[in-house]
């Protein structure tokens, strides 16, 4: 069978949308353990975005690998989407779910929405945060950018705090459907473990979603600038 | 009892239909709802309308040809029940109830609540049998299934083909049907020489036929007359990536 | 009434030994060149077990093979309904099965009205079926070990019943559909769904095709072949209330039979003692509960007459386990015509349990103290599940209520050995034709009846009529004026039910005429009745053709399909009750009031009646003739039937 007919199946489209929802997932769990580092203070904080940066050239490669699985995953969303609306032209009048066993949720049936909002949010964000030109200090004898002032500039910002708490809910709900939903797609399931993994998709979304959203508001209201 | 409904009304395959509003009167608890429709279609004859098609057949929930989206839920609100098995106690008299019937690109409207079916056959016709021509078996004891094997077959197999599935789904994704067929084949061992053909033959037909993807939303699973679960479902996808793993190229023809 | 002796009916089986009779035909048969196969094409209708089966082996032999269906799909034939099992002499359970009994067994079940050789064929083939199914992926029961399982089935002292859940014909069913879909994406069957055949054509005297309205756009059809296959199903909804969906019809087995064809033992209908009481006049279909909950479950009546207590209330010392009391070699498992009756005559003589009177109890609290509940549960589940959806009620906990209810025809298109009708080329398969079952069915031989007759039966039979016939030399097309007519006349009777525009709806003939053939030709029959009931379906259809009204147009019209088969069945109401009339004795599911022994019991009149009744048309308004096919009993010598 050509391999382009292969890739072109449902079956497989949501394997990827799977892989990359898992690797992103992955990512979000590094990103927020570094992030966590915040709450270190600004030596720490900055000491670890310094040493992400002396990977160099790998980091390069590691970053466009996330953008390549990032750009994957929003695809095959959107294609998920719009295939179910052409596989529903005529909707129902009523429509309501039969609830248990049924996993449709709002969670489920907004990832379209959320995921939308996640394909603004990313690139705003990685500019804010990545190519926005930034001050730098010196950790030791190295020239670093000022990445905590950076965040926590933001951060002081209410509206910019408040959309990033936004945004995290959303990745939350993203997530409590998500998470269990990859491992459905990739066929990793079984009896013992779909109920396991439909449970755990409510902690990890709130876990990640939680950790994350902390952050703008331990910033916004708990913590003083540097140099205010 | 007494009803208010509103009827899904269309004449033909290529017109556009509409709700209808109609009271029925002398509606009994026992009724089933297809039963309650009789019961409306008489009094419609009686009045020279033309009645409410639907279809129907063994009206004890095995055959799989009834099926209606009442009040937006496939098959009505009752857990593991088929329309025709459903009975009107269920609804508070006087309740108001739209009808309307499954709604897919895949399963175009013919009349009414009638809905043409068949691309499910041609996703059978894809693979899902096990080639084996009348009288060349062997002695049917010659197989040893476990118990538990032949039990989860089972429990595939119990599809009704009904389409309740895709009726339900919020994407028209036929995962469901198509997944209880691969499981009940691919379960047993009878079905392992053509378990990759199978797989990748009818999930290919599945899109062809204009389905929406699975997101895994489980609505299927809830509105199943027969309780056919969605670990069906990841069983078919990783059946679906090993044969496609698998495939020769050279050897399918391609 | 006329007795036609012009004719003689031959039933073709070949001479020898009656184990040897079927190899005989297989190998002596005529065959078709492979290469030949192909150039013939054979129409199949339906896509039950019979019809499903033979489409499918037909085409694997090579023949091209067309379809036909009323359903939306071949999936959903009425066989899917079947619950409770399908007999094999397999003798798994080292219980003394074997071929030889299980023929006995049948032939005695069917109250000696049966065919020998059929019936011993039926019992060798019975075990080839079991292989056959499950090399398809049929889940069967199995056991721990693995090997299959078996349950008991009424008239049977050994368990030879093979049974997936209570969804076995379901099982059944998907297999054949699956090895037809297998065909027809091969090319070899091209399915033809939502088609009603309407007409058989005949040409030259042999069967060439057949007429047939499209039921999504009405148009008129016909299609050419070189044999037609009919395999269509019973008749019991000529009761209206039956266990039979609500599609079921008589339509093509009539329509043959007005073309020619003889139609045998049409009074031969079985009433199934274990279905869901009648609730109310608005229903549409008895729900059957499958006869292996007799396996189980006791059958008892209060002794009390009139006792309105709830069934717990009534202490062990006043009720009456009737079955196990009036037949106690067989108990709860008598055959169902013995149960059938004997539950009306408890209900007749008021000890009748629910609201009408008209039940009796079927209670599984000793097999839920003995076995537990899951074992029940996992035995018979679904069929618990369905009760409750209808009766709001828990069989767990207090025992159904049943009654009997109209299930199976065992009369049916005449054939041969050969399955071949009195119209060559017209073959009839499973519960469409006579054959197997005499008066009385025995509880899972239909299924096994109709698979054998497709998978293993008619493989053989088309080759040698094929190869006999010559009727490739006469290929036919629809061109020739035998289609022409046929499709005029099928679409002038379509028009002719549009233009009446009476004022009673096809529902009400319908059910009307269920009642007069309940009242009186229903589970026992009196020639008062069946004078009275001839009368009454005389006066029916007369109405039916004044008052009638089919609303709607000539396409998509479900009032106008089943208007034609409500027709249909106003003549054959009368045939029915003809042959019950003429039919001086009681036999199996055939019960004449004036021919009882003192207990009650049916008295059988073999030097009278030991022969098939066949009736053949003579036109619309006259009498039909009957002719007899003589049954002769070399290895099962008639006895009274005693399950005591
Ligand atoms: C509720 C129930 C339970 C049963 N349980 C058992 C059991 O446990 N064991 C057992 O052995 N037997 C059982 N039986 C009996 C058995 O199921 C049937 O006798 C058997 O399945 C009949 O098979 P068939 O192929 O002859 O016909 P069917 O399965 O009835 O098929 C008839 C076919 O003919 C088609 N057809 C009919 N009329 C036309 C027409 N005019 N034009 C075109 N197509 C037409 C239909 O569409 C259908 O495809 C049961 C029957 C019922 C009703
Ligand atoms: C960090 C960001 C993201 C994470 C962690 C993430 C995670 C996931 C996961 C795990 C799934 C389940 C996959 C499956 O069911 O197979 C999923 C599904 C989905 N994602 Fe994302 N996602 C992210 C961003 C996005 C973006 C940017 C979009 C773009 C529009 C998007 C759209 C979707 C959609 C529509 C689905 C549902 C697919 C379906 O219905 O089958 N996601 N996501
Ligand atoms: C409060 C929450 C967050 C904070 C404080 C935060 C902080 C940061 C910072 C400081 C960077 C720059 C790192 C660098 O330049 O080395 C960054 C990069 C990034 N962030 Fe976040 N982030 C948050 C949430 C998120 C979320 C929810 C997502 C995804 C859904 C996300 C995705 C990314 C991505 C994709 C990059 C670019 C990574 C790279 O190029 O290496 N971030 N984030
Ligand atoms: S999976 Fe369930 S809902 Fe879908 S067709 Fe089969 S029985 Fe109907
Ligand atoms: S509801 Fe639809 S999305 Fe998948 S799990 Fe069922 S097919
Ligand atoms: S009519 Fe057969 S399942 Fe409902």
């Amino acid at each position: 069978m050509s391999v382009s007919r292969y890739l072109a199946s449902t079956v497989v489209r949501k394997f990827i949308a799977g892989l990359t929802g898992v690797l992103l997932i992955l990512y979000l769990i590094l990103h927020l353990a570094g992030n966590l580092t915040l709450f270190a203070g600004p030596d720490i904080f900055n000491w670890y975005a310094g040493k992400l940066e002396s990977f160099g050239a790998l980091l390069w490669v590691v970053e466009i690998a996330l953008a390549l699985v990032f750009v994957f995953h929003a695809i095959i969303g959107v294609q998920v989407f719009l295939g179910k609306r052409r596989a529903r032209p005529n909707g129902y009048a009523v429509s309501a779910s039969r609830g248990e066993p049924s996993r449709q949720t709002l969670s489920s049936r907004s990832m379209i929405i959320t995921g939308i909002v996640l394909a603004v949010f990313i690139p705003v964000h990685v500019w804010m945060f990545k190519f926005r030109p930034t001050p730098s200090i010196m950790v030791g004898s190295h020239e670093v950018r000022d990445l905590y002032a950076l965040v926590i500039t933001a951060f002081k910002q209410p509206l910019i705090a408040w959309s990033y708490v936004l945004v995290m809910g959303l990745l939350g709900f993203h997530l409590r459907h998500g998470f269990w939903s990859a491992f459905q797609s990739m066929g990793a399931l079984n009896p013992r473990l779909l109920p396991l993994f439909y449970s755990l998709g409510v902690v990890v979304a709130i876990l990640l979603a939680g950790g994350f959203l902390v952050l703008p508001l331990w910033l916004l209201y708990g913590v003083q600038a540097p140099g205010m | 009892m007494r009803f208010k409904l509103k009827i899904w009304r269309q004449s033909g395959p290529n017109v556009s239909g509409g709700f209808k509003e109609y009271e029925v009167d002398g509606v009994i608890p026992e009724m089933s709802f297809l039963e309650m429709l009789d019961h409306l279609n008489e009094q419609l004859v009686k009045r020279n309308e033309e009645p409410v098609a639907f279809d129907s057949d063994c009206r004890e929930g095995i055959c799989g040809t009834c099926g209606l989206v009442i009040n937006g839920m496939a098959h009505g609100s009752r857990h593991e029940c088929t329309t025709c098995e459903l009975r009107m106690r269920q609804y508070r008299d006087g309740a108001t109830i739209t009808v309307e019937p499954w709604r897919a690109r895949a399963f175009p409207i013919i009349k009414d609540l009638v809905v043409d079916r068949s691309a499910f056959d041609r996703i059978i016709q894809k693979g899902g049998f096990i080639s084996t021509n009348a009288g060349s078996a062997p002695d049917a004891n010659a197989i040893l299934i476990s118990k538990d094997v032949q039990e989860e077959a089972m429990d595939a197999a119990a599809c009704i083909g009904c389409g309740a599935c895709v009726a339900a789904c919020p994407n028209a994704s036929a995962s469901l049907f198509v997944s209880a067929k691969i499981a009940h084949l691919g379960l047993l061992p009878q079905g392992q020489p053509e378990r990759d053909s199978r797989a990748l033959g009818m999930i290919q037909q599945m899109d062809a036929e204009g389905f929406g993807n699975c997101s895994n939303h489980g609505e299927c699973e809830a509105v199943c007359p027969k309780g056919i679960s969605i670990l069906n479902i990841t069983r078919m996808r990783r059946d679906y990536m090993g044969a496609a793993r698998r495939v020769n190229p050279r050897k399918s023809g391609e | 009434m006329k007795i036609d002796t012009s004719i003689t009916l031959d039933a073709n089986a070949p001479s020898g030994p009656i184990d040897q009779k079927w190899d005989k035909y297989r190998s002596q048969g005529k065959l078709v060149n492979p290469a030949n196969k192909r150039k013939y094409t054979i129409i199949v209708v339906g896509t039950g077990l019979a019809g499903g089966a033979a489409a499918a082996s037909l085409a694997e032999l090579g023949y091209n093979v067309l379809s036909f269906c009323i359903q939306d799909t071949p999936r959903r034939a009425h066989s899917v309904a079947a619950q409770g099992g399908i007999n094999a002499a397999k003798n798994y359970q080292n219980d003394g099965d074997s071929v030889w009994r299980l023929f006995v067994d049948t032939v005695k079940g069917g109250d000696f009205r049966s065919r020998e050789a059929n019936v011993y064929r039926l019992s060798q083939l019975s075990v080839n079926i079991i292989d056959q199914c499950v090399s398809q992926g049929v889940p069967f029961a199995r056991e721990y070990g693995g090997t299959l399982s078996n349950r008991s089935f009424g008239g049977a002292q050994v368990s030879r019943t093979f049974y997936a859940r209570g969804q076995t014909g379901q099982q059944l069913l998907l297999g054949c559909y699956s090895a037809l879909m297998r065909q027809t994406g091969a090319g070899r069957v091209k399915i033809f769904p939502r088609r009603e055949m309407l007409d058989v054509v005949v040409v030259d005297g042999k069967a060439r095709g057949i007429t047939c309205r499209n039921l999504v756009t009405g148009e008129v059809e016909s299609y050419a072949g070189d044999a037609v296959v009919l395999a269509t199903g019973g008749y019991s909804t000529v009761f209206f209330l039956s266990t039979n969906a609500v599609n079921s019809n008589a339509t093509a087995v009539w329509r043959c039979y007005k073309k020619g064809a003889l139609f045998a033992n049409p009074c031969f209908t079985q009433i199934h003692p274990t279905c869901v009481p009648l609730q109310g006049e608005t229903q549409s279909k008895l729900t059957l509960m499958s006869e292996s909950l007799r396996n189980d479950g006791r059958v008892w009546v209060p002794k009390e007459k009139g006792d309105k207590r709830p069934a717990h209330q009534i202490p062990e010392g006043e009720r009456d386990y009737f079955l196990e009391r009036m037949y106690p070699a067989f108990g709860n498992l008598v055959p169902r015509d013995i149960a059938s009756r004997a539950s009306k005559r408890m209900c007749d003589s008021g000890h009748g349990v629910g609201p009408t009177g008209y039940a009796v109890y079927l209670d599984f609290a000793d097999a839920v103290k003995r076995l537990g509940k899951d074992v029940v549960r996992d035995r018979y589940g679904n069929l618990f599940q369905m009760y409750h959806e209808i009766m709001a009620d828990d069989p767990y906990e207090r025992p159904m209520q049943i009654y009997p209810a109209p299930h199976y025809t065992m009369g049916g298109l005449w054939v041969d050995y050969g399955l071949q009708s009195t119209i060559p080329g017209l073959h009839v398969l499973g519960e469409a034709n006579f054959s197997d079952h005499g008066s009385n069915r025995l509880g899972a031989s239909a299924l096994m009846q109709g698979l054998a007759d497709g998978y293993f039966v008619i493989p053989y039979a088309i080759g040698n009529y094929l190869a006999t016939s010559e009727v490739l030399k006469t290929k036919v097309t629809t061109d020739h004026p035998a289609f022409k007519e046929s499709v005029a006349s099928v679409a002038a009777g379509t028009k002719k039910l549009l233009s009446i525009k009476g004022k009673k709806t096809v529902r009400d003939f319908h059910w009307r005429l269920g009642r007069v053939m309940w009242d009186d030709v229903g589970m026992s029959r009196s020639q008062d009745s069946l004078t009275r009931a001839i009368e009454q379906i005389r006066a029916l259809r007369a109405e039916f053709w004044e008052d009638v009204n089919v609303v709607g147009g000539g396409d998509f019209n479900k009032e106008l399909e089943f208007a034609g088969r409500v027709a249909d069945y106003l003549e054959l109401g009368e045939l029915l009750a003809t042959d019950a009339l003429t039919r001086n004795e009681s036999c199996g599911g055939h019960f004449r009031e004036e021919y009882q022994y003192p207990d009650g019991e049916a008295m059988r009149d073999d030097d009278n009646f030991a022969h098939v009744a066949a009736w053949k048309f003579n036109g619309d308004g006259q009498e039909p003739s009957l002719v007899r096919e003589p049954l002769v009993f070399e290895h099962v010598k008639p006895t009274k039937r005693s399950y005591k």
